[in-house]
């Protein structure tokens, strides 16, 4: 570490007067109070060794913020769950937690204090869990305590804490455990009575046996078969008919009939039927819940937009208070860069907000006194005054959090068509097994009970309730692992139907790229220039901003504040005082005169400040490998391609000319997107388009099936039903090959499950099949069901098969790109 | 052939212990994320060193 920089957070040190910071016996210069009060608190905490282990820098420390609002009764409710009464627990999100060591020096740290039981670090997820003594240490002073080690803290909501999807699979999981657990040991007591049956049995013992069994089927039927029961009770509440109602009706008849068998010492128990009748229920359920929450943290991305603490105007002035006090008519004050409370309308004069979490668009919208304000959206030029509206579950960004909610939970298409059919189906199970019953009580009413339970079990919709969720989880399964993250089931389907494929140009088919010796500089240092250019594009997600961070990377780093970005033009900022703007030459020299223009370049960024031009980025786009195979391959495979981009018309067509793609539109809007997409669908195209999430999210949500081609963060946009999390092109032929063969597999479960039904239920009529063979044939035909799932991915060498084709195009497709 | 109406009892027993700890461990999120905690190990090894040595 050099004396330049600072000792505690790398930043340089200010030139004159160093402040000196004493650690472990050595002085350090650091870069201001904050980060000498943070170096010197860690060395009296005897964690000095976190310097040397750490492989980041900590984040500066900023003067430590005022936390005591935190303290409000009403934000603790909100964010601390008291499990007892000295034992509260908070869960905050930290910014600048880079490295393990960052971890461990918070664990240490934090565990020091007195009154704090329990600290748990999540470097990954950056959350930090902290179990206290409400009446020994306050939340404010934890969070306090935070920010002086250099970590802004941002407490989670309890909400979050213990969150829905949390709780649904942990009692999913306690659930299946106590079926599996449960099934195995009402299994063991089943074999030992039939081998009675066969070789003779005592009769203590088999009453004995009978009573074990009992004990051992009662949880299974009264703890992890109730998600079925409750579903019939709304089932029957609603007045609709479907898979949980002849499930639950099963399950009780077979084990009241049991039970009560055991209690007169009738004929037979059927304790090991009903309890794997409920485990591959179960099984099929928590498949369907896997795949389902792997959706991502949606709702958490979306809920951290909004903030929890706002500045009301009251009579001597702003206090700050919780958002969920706020009642409309309150004034609220909102300073620069910070996020709007609650929705409401605008006093004063105009300003400009960001919102891009409802149109996707960064481009900041101007808004005038008394036009309405949405919460979550950032002020760009503030402070600013509004009057409260609409507050809470009213609000535009809780309607949003609860779309999205709702889309996470709801069960796909595909999957509400299977059930629509096995409600029919039921309907006639039903009937089936009531006209059984009678019929057998009319002959012989000793057989009439196991020829109903007979019939009730052996066409259980088993088969039909794990058709299709065992399909559709194997195909997200067999995805996930070749970088394909499927949020939304429903585009598999769509994918393996869509016959024309919409690609974005940038960042997509092409990857911008800069060379370091192909910038033009104009005055100043290559590296100061780069610097620069990677401060003004630090938040930017655009492919031409992340190639820019990429090839700066070895350059000091600068921190830009005042970041203006404007859509199809370039981003200003200000850097140490001076206004810079980068982006295309007529955006980036509008801040001179005309007469400083030196260079004329068209396929260039030009970064400039008051004064004049400073470099010359030219842009050099190549194709991203794989994206010839792509094109090719779908062009065999009869589908149209097309590349629909806002860029200049010379590089679109050049590109398309290099893929051979026959149709191009070049320069085109959002609103151009939507429009030719929406012709294209009008003339009964299945539309799936490529694109970049976060830059194309309206036009990728107005496609049938949108994949999004980036990292983590664009999940958060529900725009996109597909995410190729690699930057491999060839993985979405992949996804194609696996949505078809997932639609033939799905298919031919269902066959089988009707198939197999029609000739079982028969059988059992007529009381060939006795319960526990019903049972048998039940699981056999689940277990058929799900193999045959099992095999969606497998790769065979028969098939035409996406694995094989592509690598020998893919060195094709790599000279293409480099001729 | 008595024995197994000791042995039989003996087993559900063990079994519901089974149960009561899978239950503790589910609610003290050891089966919240299977993933991460496998990569710890490999990530901290020289906090893990330190930690050692100090304590």
């Amino acid at each position: 570490m050099n004396a330049q920089a600072c000792f505690h957070c790398g930043e340089p040190n200010p030139a004159s007067a160093p402040i000196l910071a004493r650690v472990q016996g050595r002085q350090h210069a650091v870069c201001c109070p904050g980060c000498k009060a943070a170096a010197e608190w860690i060395e009296t905490l005897g964690l000095g060794d976190y310097y040397r282990l750490r492989s980041e820098p900590a984040q500066r420390n900023e003067a430590v913020a005022d936390y005591s609002a935190w303290d409000r009764p009403a934000l603790g409710r909100l964010h601390v769950r008291t499990s007892s009464a000295d034992r509260a627990e908070v869960i905050v999100l930290v910014d600048g937690l880079r490295c393990s060591a960052c971890a461990w020096l918070i664990e240490r740290a934090m565990r020091g204090i007195e009154g704090v039981h329990d600290v748990g670090v999540n470097a990954l997820a950056r959350r930090v869990s902290l179990a206290f003594d409400p009446g020994r240490i306050k939340l404010s002073a934890l969070l306090a305590a935070l920010a002086r080690l250099g970590y802004l803290p941002h407490p989670l909501t309890a909400e979050m804490i213990d969150s829905q999807r949390q709780r649904e699979s942990r009692a999913a999981l306690k659930r299946l455990v106590v079926a599996g657990l449960g099934t195995m040991q009402a299994m063991m007591m089943a074999v030992a009575l039939y081998a009675g049956v066969f070789d003779g049995i005592d009769p203590s013992v088999r009453e004995f046996f009978r009573w074990i069994g009992f004990l051992v089927a009662t949880p299974v039927v009264l703890y992890s078969a109730q998600p079925f029961f409750r579903g019939a009770l709304r089932e029957w509440r609603v007045r609709r008919l479907s898979m949980d109602t002849p499930v639950a009706l099963a399950i009780a008849l077979i084990y009241l009939a049991s039970m009560l068998n055991v209690f007169v010492g009738g004929h037979e128990v059927y304790f090991d039927s009903v309890s794997m009748f409920v485990l591959f229920l179960l099984l099929g359920r928590h498949l369907a819940m896997r795949a389902r929450h792997r959706a991502g943290d949606v709702v958490d991305a979306l809920s951290r937009m909004q903030p929890v603490l706002a500045e009301r105007r009251d009579t001597a002035g702003y206090t700050t208070i919780a958002v969920h006090e706020l009642e409309p008519g309150d004034i609220v004050r909102v300073g620069s860069g910070t996020a709007i409370p609650a929705d409401g309308e605008l006093l004063g004069p105009a300003c400009r907000v960001d919102e891009s979490l409802l149109s996707g668009e960064s481009t900041p919208i101007a808004r005038a006194s008394g036009q309405a304000l949405i919460a979550g959206s950032l002020v760009i030029d503030g402070p600013i005054e509004l009057v409260v509206r609409r507050i809470g579950a009213d609000s535009v960004l809780a309607g949003i959090v609860r779309l999205v909610t709702r889309a996470a939970s709801e069960r796909p298409k595909l999957a509400c068509l299977a059930d629509a059919r096995a409600a029919r189906f039921v309907v006639r199970v039903l009937v089936a097994t009531v006209v059984t019953a009678l019929a057998w009580a009319w002959f012989d009413p000793s057989r009439a009970l196991p020829a109903a339970l007979a019939v009730l079990v052996v066409s259980c919709p088993c088969a039909f309730a794990l058709a299709v969720p065992s399909a559709l989880t194997r195909a997200v399964a067999v995805l996930a692992q070749r970088g394909v993250l499927v949020v939304d089931a429903d585009a598999l389907e769509a994918l393996a139907r869509a016959d024309r494929f919409i690609f974005d140009k940038t960042g997509t088919l092409t990857e911008p790229s800069f060379d370091r010796e192909t910038i033009t500089l104009i005055r100043g240092s290559l590296d100061e220039a780069l610097g620069i250019a990677a401060a003004l594009e630090q938040s930017n997600t655009h492919p031409l901003g992340l190639a820019l961070r990429r090839v700066a990377a070895s350059a000091p780093m600068k921190c830009a504040e005042a970041l203006r970005h404007v859509a199809g033009a370039g981003v200003e900022g200000r850097i140490d005082g001076i206004q810079y703007r980068l982006g295309r030459d007529g955006f980036a020299l509008s801040l001179t005169p005309a007469a400083a223009r030196i260079h004329a370049t068209i396929d260039a960024l030009v970064l400039a400040d008051e004064t004049g031009e400073i470099a010359h980025f030219p842009i050099s786009e190549q194709l991203r490998p794989g994206a010839a195979t792509l094109i090719r391959t779908l062009a065999g495979a009869g589908i149209e391609c097309e590349i629909l981009s806002g860029d200049s018309a010379g590089r679109v067509a050049r590109i398309a000319g290099l893929l051979a793609i026959g149709e191009s539109i070049a320069a085109a809007t959002p609103a151009d997107k939507l429009a030719r997409l929406s012709l294209l669908r009008a003339q009964g195209h299945v539309i799936a388009m490529v694109g970049d999430g976060i830059n194309d999210a309206p036009v990728l949500a107005a496609a049938d099936v949108a994949i999004a081609i980036g990292d983590g963060s664009a999940m958060a946009h529900a725009a996109s039903g597909m995410l190729l999390s690699t930057s491999r092109l060839e993985s979405l032929l992949e996804a194609r090959h696996v949505a078809g063969e997932m639609l033939v597999r799905l298919r031919q479960n269902l066959n089988w499950a009707l198939a197999y039904n029609l000739s079982a239920v028969p059988l059992a009529a007529l009381g060939f099949v006795p319960p526990w063979l019903a049972a048998i044939g039940m699981s056999a035909s689940s277990i058929v069901v799900i193999l045959n799932s099992l095999r969606i991915g497998r790769r065979s060498g028969s098939s035409p098969n996406a694995s094989n084709a592509p690598i020998t195009l893919t060195k094709a497709g790599a000279r293409e790109a480099t001729a | 052939m008595n024995i197994i109406l000791l042995l039989i009892p003996i087993s559900l027993i063990l079994l519901g212990i089974g149960i009561w700890a899978f239950f503790w461990a589910v609610n003290h999120a050891q089966f919240d994320d299977l993933d991460t905690p496998s990569l710890t190990p490999l990530s901290e090894e020289s906090i893990a060193e330190h930690d050692t040595d100090e304590s």
